[in-house]
Order: structure tokens, then sequence, then C-alpha cells
């Protein structure tokens, strides 16, 4: 992560009121009312895990860092508010976006082999020829105002790892709260710092009795059940956790937050996103998806 | 959908507007008066493009400044605002993007998007053209750089000088440092002059941000004359304290006015280090034996003193050589970093530096700006790619 994030041009020119979001898409939608409904898709948020899955794969076969993963969600968030999804081809804008951030993260790798790797996993969507890559590099670079830098709640996290004394579960999981929220508007929405208390406190206070291994991926199957119960009203749920004798670790993140000047309504507002991200994944086949999408960039020619 | 509603309908306006207040108060002023409403709208016209031409129709190319194998800059001026001078750098984007767009011009625009500070070169804008090619607008800096100043006999300057330029040098460092970023190419041609005088940090086209620990970075960086001991040793990791030393070198060559160490080959230019400094051992650099490319040498030169210091530099005084012989640490570990140098007592010993409005100067620096610009990073002006630290290694970090 470089520069400060407080004069940083995601703070300026990357955040966005939840009314503002809903405004700039509606509007997308607007002056494509034809494609809406001839290819209709699934919830923008299956949508992300969709892409997100094909990203991990491409990065998985060239072991990329998963902040890089991180930085391609982001572009594509980016992107997509100014770009209709229906006017483009997802398979090369992700592939685009993912060779983009690897550069940007300091892990390069070669245009030719991410093109190479992207046709392995989608033949029928990538075409051979590397131009094209370096096209939609130069058009995303473009739609991003050649604002590049994204700073990620990974950094904060393990800041207050020592001053919360969080545990190496607290912070694997919290970490994969925070590999989570890509996959919804929030990185759009709120500073990284409020993701990753949002994450902490989750870790530490919803975390499900047995904690098995979520050291990798998503924490969705162990925490939804236990956020659903405690999540829906994080203030009451505090608050009896208190009354019922906090164990100090929890009294400790309560009173430094107390403290802090965190925006606690943001924190809240994260979980609420959280947790209906969880309840929303249930509805989620990678088939559906990649039939959907398919069908759509077939039909229109978009893969050429 | 309602007649000329831009503003409303645009994400993007919000977007991009914050950007033009960037410019100088007379450039936002000129911004806002373009309104993107008188053109006609081509309904296929996408938002963003709509919004870059808005940005690109803000400037006027004048003359071309110089091109290097990376990129043209030019000389431009605000079209409301025939008295304002801004400079182009038009990067080219490789034949038919065969291999992406280049890692220079990537960091480049990464970095300067987002420091601003006196003493770096200020990017106003970025617009991308119909050929697509990327352009930067950058402050324009008519009065050269330091190199033209040290290498121009005409110019006569004594140390309140140099204690002005080097006091701007070390606060852009510490800008970037403060804000996670290594410059790595820090050297004379690389700073600039602004017309009034100010020195600005150009180039960032080898910056990147501090690796997280254990994350290795590639030692190919930094021109070598400028390159510290423990690159030219191969290190994989390492800090701020590289652009100290080249710092430390920028000093040097202020006041002896030729390069300090300047070697023919890396193994040239280790070899010139210790013969200057002394030889690195296990016992004045814990550590150095086990970089990977480190050579024992076979004379054991004993590390220099102050005394050496003061002797080879004698116009910088006791309290200056004693900066410079920090900023000239071979461990990198004892090396002062820029912070402290800032906090020196050299900069409130007398000579006071001299204000930058009364510092020397010389004409015909936009000629200069223009091939500072356009040349890589890393590289020397009279030997294009022998010590070029450009040559972009994928397994390298």
């Amino acid at each position: 992560m470089a520069a400060n994030y407080w004069a940083s041009t995601q703070r300026r020119h990357w955040l966005f009121s939840r009314e503002k979001l809903a405004d700039v898409r509606e509007r997308l939608r607007e002056r494509d009312k034809a494609a809406h409904s001839q290819f209709p898709l699934p919830d923008s948020r299956l949508l992300n895990i969709y892409f997100n899955q094909q990203l991990i794969k491409l990065g998985k076969r060239m072991s990329t860092r998963q902040q890089a993963i991180a930085t391609a969600q982001v572009y594509l968030k980016r992107y997509y508010i100014k770009n209709e999804v229906r006017q483009t081809n997802p398979y090369l804008v992700l592939t685009t976006a993912f060779y983009l951030a690897c550069k940007m993260e300091e892990c390069p790798q070669h245009i030719r082999f991410v093109v190479g790797e992207a046709r392995g996993l989608w033949p029928e969507f990538i075409t051979p020829d590397v131009a094209k890559l370096g096209e939609c590099e130069f058009a995303l670079i473009s739609e991003m105002n050649s604002q590049l830098i994204v700073h990620h709640p990974y950094r904060t996290l393990s800041e207050l790892q020592t001053e919360l004394t969080l545990s190496s579960d607290e912070v694997a999981l919290a970490w994969s709260v925070i590999n989570d929220h890509y996959l919804t508007d929030l990185p759009l929405l709120y500073s990284p710092h409020v993701i990753a208390i949002m994450a902490i406190i989750i870790a530490v206070v919803f975390k499900p009795a047995h904690s098995g291994s979520f050291s990798s991926g998503s924490s969705q199957p162990s925490l939804s059940s236990s956020l659903r119960e405690g999540g829906q009203n994080m203030l009451a749920t505090l608050s009896d956790k208190l009354a019922a004798g906090a164990p100090p670790k929890i009294q400790k993140l309560i009173n430094w937050l107390a403290e802090s000047e965190v925006d606690i309504k943001g924190v809240i507002d994260c979980t609420q996103e959280l947790i209906s991200l969880y309840e929303v994944w249930e509805q989620y086949s990678e088939k559906h998806c990649k039939e959907l999408i398919g069908r759509m960039v077939k039909s229109k020619n978009l893969d050429k | 959908m309602a007649a000329s509603p831009f503003a409303s309908r645009s994400p993007s306006l919000t977007i991009s507007s914050p950007n033009t207040l960037r410019l100088r108060a007379s450039t936002a002023q000129n911004a806002s008066q373009t309104s993107v409403a008188r053109r006609p709208q081509n309904a296929d016209q996408e938002l963003t493009e709509q919004l870059n031409d808005e940005v690109r129709q803000k400037y006027v190319k004048d003359k071309r400044l110089g091109e290097g194998t990376y990129a043209v800059v030019y000389l431009g001026h605000l079209k409301n605002d025939p008295s304002s001078s801004v400079a182009i750098k038009k990067i080219k984007v490789n034949a038919e993007y065969k291999d992406g767009l280049a890692m220079d011009a990537i960091r480049e625009v990464k970095y300067l998007q987002e420091l601003s500070h006196p003493n770096i070169i200020a990017l106003h804008d970025v617009f991308s053209s119909k050929d697509q090619n990327l352009s930067l607008v950058l402050e324009y800096l008519p009065r050269g750089d330091l190199e033209m100043l040290i290498k121009d006999v005409n110019i006569h300057y004594g140390v309140a000088d140099v204690k002005a330029w080097m006091g701007m040098l070390a606060r852009g460092v510490w800008f970037c440092h403060e804000n996670f970023v290594l410059h790595r190419d820090i050297k004379p041609n690389n700073l600039l002059i602004g017309s009034d005088g100010e020195v600005k940090l150009a180039d960032f086209g080898l910056a990147r941000s501090f690796a997280d620990p254990n994350y290795n970075m590639t030692h190919q960086v930094i021109t070598r004359w400028y390159r510290p001991l423990e690159l030219l040793y191969g290190a994989r990791q390492y800090s701020g304290a590289v652009d100290v030393w080249s710092m430390g070198m920028v000093f040097a060559e202020l006041l002896i006015r030729i390069p300090f160490v300047a070697g023919n080959t890396d193994l040239d230019q280790i070899s010139k280090i210790c013969e200057a400094f002394g030889t690195p051992t296990e016992e004045n650099w814990p550590g150095v034996t086990q970089l990977p490319n480190y050579i024992p040498s076979d004379r054991n030169v004993p590390l220099q003193g102050r005394e050496f210091f003061l002797r080879q530099f004698p116009i910088a005084g006791p309290v200056g050589a004693e900066l410079l012989m920090s900023m000239c640490a071979l461990d990198p570990r004892k090396r002062t970093t820029a912070l402290q140098a800032l906090r020196h007592s050299w900069w409130t010993t007398e000579p006071k530096p001299t204000k930058k409005e009364d510092l020397p100067r010389k004409a015909g620096g936009d000629k200069k700006m223009g091939d500072d610009l356009t040349r890589r990073g890393g590289e020397l002006d009279d030997s294009t790619f022998k010590n070029a630290a450009r040559q972009l290694d994928f397994g390298a970090k």
C-alpha cells in the first residue's frame, strides 16, 4: 500500500453513498433497457461471487497474492459502475483486471502467460490475440481515470492485531471476512479501516462455536448461521454479551471502539451487508451464472 | 432522458471533476467553464469517453520538447489560458499492445496520482487519445535540472545554494518515504527545477511501494553511480535507505561538481565505493557477506571517518560533512533516514540556505525537461542501455 489514504484518489473519487451508487446503476440500466430484459443476470452479489471464483481460479494457476485478487475485484467494480456488464465480455474484463492488478501490486505476469492461462480456463471466451488484452487494459485504465492505487483493509487488520491482542484464529477469520466483503458494494461505500474493524468485530464477537478451518477463502459456511443469530442487531448482541459478563477480549474491543473515532454506524451497516451477503449466497449456483453470462456474450458477439 | 443532464446522469463527473481541482486556481476556473453540454452529444459515445475528451480538449500542444524510446514530451498550454504552460508526456503504447502498458508508465501514473507535494512534480491530468496513447499532463518545469547546473562551468554557486537544493530534495524524498513509496532513481537529472526555483523530484518510472516484510524486490534499480552497495550486492529486501544513499551521492556531486563515484561497470562501481568509503566487513556491516552477489575484496580499506569527508568536501564545512557522512553509511541500517536528515543541524548552521528565488539559474531548461522526461529510468545520458535498470524481470518484484 502506498500513499496516504486520507489524501488518496480512492477516498476522493471512488467512495459513494448508497443512493449515488443506486442512481448510477439505474442510469446504466435506463440506457440499455433492451439488453436488460433480453439478458437477465443474477443479483450483482451472486455475479460477484462468480467473478471472484473465476479470478481465484486464474490466480491459482499463477500463484498470485491475495492482495492482487482483491485489487482486481475493486477494478471490476469501478469499471462496472461506468460500463454496463451487458456491453462487455466479462471474461476479458476480469482477465484484464487481474493482469493490471498484478502489475499494480508488484507481482507482474507476462501478458502472454496471462492470456494463455485465461484461455486454458475459458477457451470459448478468450482469443489467443494478446492485443485484445492490451486494448482492454488501456480501456480499463482510462475508465478508472488512471487512479490505480487501491487501499485494502488487510493492513489495518495486521496493525490492530497486536493492539487488540487478536489470536491467529481470529485474524484468519477476520481476513476471510475481508475477502468476502469484496463480493459486496462495501469497497465503494466505506473506508478500508471501517471494513477492517467490522471484520474484527465479526471475528471476535460472533466467532462460530466450532472454529473450523477458515484459513483460506470465504468464511461463509461457518459464519452465516452464527451471524444470523446474533448479527441482525449487533448493538443488542454486544450489550447482551456485556451484560452476560463479556470475556475480557470483547470488553477490550468495546472499550477500544468507544474511545476511537471510528464510524460505528458505518461498521454496523457493513456487518448487516455481510449478513445479507451470506443469505444471498445460499442461492448461488455457479452453473446458472456461467450459462447466463455465456449466453449473453455469445449472442451479442462480445467475445469477438 | 433530459436534454443536458450530464451532471446528473454521469457517475463519472463526480469522479473526474475533483481532478481538475488539482490544477492551479486559474486552471480550475477554466475547467469549470468548459461545458460538456455545448458539444453535440453522440448517443453512442460513452460518458467516460466524453469526459476524457473534455480533459484532452482543455489542453493545446505547442511544440515538441523531446522524444525518447518510451515517451514524447510536448510543451502545451490550457486552451483557455494561453499564458499557462504544461508539459504533456505522451506515452508510446508498444505497437499493437503486444506487451501491455509498460511498467514505467504504470508506476509513474500510479504514484503521481497520489503524491502531491511542492518538491514532487505535479500531475495535473491524464487523458487518452483516439490513437490510444496515454498522455500525462505534468507541471511545466522550465529551468532544467540539477545536472545542468552542476555541469555548467559558467554557473557559480556556493554552499548556501547547495543547502537550499538539498533541503528541497530531502523534503521530496521524505514525503515519498512518509507515504511508503521508494523512488529508486534519484540522480541530478531527475531533479527538475520550477520557474520559482523549487527543486522537484521527477520520473517515478522505477518507484514502488515499500514491500511487505520478507517480500523480495528487484535489485536492478537506481542508475549505477547513485546505487548503494546493498543493491550492487544483490539485496532483495531493502528500504528507503537506498534513496538516502542516492541523495548522498547527489549531495557530494553538488559539492565537487563531478560524480563522486562513477564506475564503468557494476563491479567497478563496487570497487570504487569500497576504495572511497571503506571495505564492508561483517564487523562494520553485519550480514553483508550473506548478500547474494557479495564479493570479498582483496584490499581492505578501513571505514572512512569524519576527517575524510571534511577533506574531500571542505566546502560543506564540518557540520555538512557530517550530514553527508551519515547519508553514506555503507550499512543501510546505520544510514540516516530522510526524516533524520531533515532534523540535522546543518540546515540551521550558517550560512542559511539561499532563498529559492535567488538561486542560480540557467536558460534553455525546457529542452532539458523534454530530455529528462523521455529518458527511461536507470539510464545515464551517455550510455543508453549500458547500466539500464529497466529490463523488466517478471520473476523479480
